[in-house]
């Protein structure tokens, strides 16, 4: 790991993002706007899904998905933007690996709504009760996504980085 | 506003906020101002977006509880940050960017209260509000002074 990092903190992209003024503050901005697309838009679906606000429609809340989609694009390349910069901080910290662990628990929580309750729920119209593995797809989805925000405003304090 | 802020930042809740080391005194302060932001910000932008256009199959007068969200959102907001603001006082108010900040949150709640009283009446515009229409550009106008906030609210760590 620590051959790793160091291979990592030599490479001109990573000197490139460290010595910019910038990059690390630009980055950042744009990482806290792809965290309100994904917590507002995904968790509006996931909210839906959970059983709440009926008379909006499951298959109209998904259609505003490609938003939360592309926040979570905009996440991941400003994400990994910090990460090449300074991989330190982050490899031997134990709240960017939890973080890691939320990201992987909403992916395959992701993957299993779309290759099964996804199916008989995703057409649902207004005021339709969704099934109860649905709700529960919901709920930890939205519980994934506040547990992803959490250990990364938590990386300077409970894995001390920064 | 010197000795307010003087006297703001030596009260027990800026001295709380600032040293204390438990886990749930900054570090806790901070992770609930993210959350608030991204209920705040997000729901606004589940209505913006709507109106831009986007997802028309979306009942506009459906979207009503999120206004539920989004004052949550703002209260745990007002609340967190002040308790930062209480935890660094003066060198807060000496910052030219927490203004703009703060300017940029009153805007952005005004568009925000113009547009919700469209979506109350949402049944004139439910077939997605016309181009160029008051009730596109304010939606335009909440996505963009909700963008600049956060942005603001960022750079308060740099400038």
């Amino acid at each position: 790991m620590d051959t790793f990092v160091a291979w990592m903190e030599s490479t001109a992209v990573s000197r490139a993002i460290v010595a910019s003024r910038v990059i690390w503050p630009v980055c950042e901005i744009v990482h806290f706007i792809g965290l309100s697309l994904v917590i507002g838009i995904a968790g509006f679906f996931d909210l839906r899904l959970m059983g709440f606000m009926k008379r909006v429609p499951v298959s109209a809340a998904r259609d505003l998905m490609p938003l939360a989609i592309v926040g979570f694009l905009l996440n991941l390349t400003t994400g990994a933007t910090f990460f090449i910069g300074k991989p330190h901080q982050y490899v031997g910290n134990v709240a960017w690996w939890a973080k890691m662990f939320c990201l992987l628990l909403a992916g395959l929580n992701a993957m299993f709504f779309e290759t099964t309750v996804g199916a008989r729920t995703i057409n649902l119209g207004a005021g339709a009760e969704t099934p109860r593995s649905a709700k529960i797809v919901g709920a930890v989805s939205l519980a994934s996504w506040l547990g992803v925000l959490y250990w990364g405003r938590m990386l300077p304090y409970i894995g001390s980085a920064f | 506003m010197a000795q307010f802020t003087a006297w703001l930042q030596a009260s027990a809740i800026g001295v709380w906020t600032r040293e204390s080391p438990s886990i749930w005194a900054y570090p806790t302060v901070l992770t609930l101002h993210t959350v608030g932001l991204g209920v705040l910000v997000g729901a606004n932008a589940v209505v913006d977006f709507r109106l831009l256009g986007f997802a028309p199959r979306l009942p506009v007068a459906s979207l009503t509880p999120l206004y539920r969200f989004m004052w949550a959102g703002f209260v745990m907001n007002a609340i967190t940050g002040a308790m930062l603001f209480a935890s660094d006082a003066t060198a807060k108010a000496a910052q030219p960017v927490f203004y703009v900040k703060l300017t940029l949150i009153a805007l952005a709640l005004a568009t925000t209260a113009v547009i919700r009283k469209r979506v109350e009446r949402a049944a004139a515009i439910d077939g997605g509000a016309s181009r160029g229409s008051t009730t596109r550009r304010a939606a335009a106008a909440s996505l963009l002074l909700w963008t600049a906030a956060i942005a603001a609210g960022r750079l308060m760590a740099y400038l």
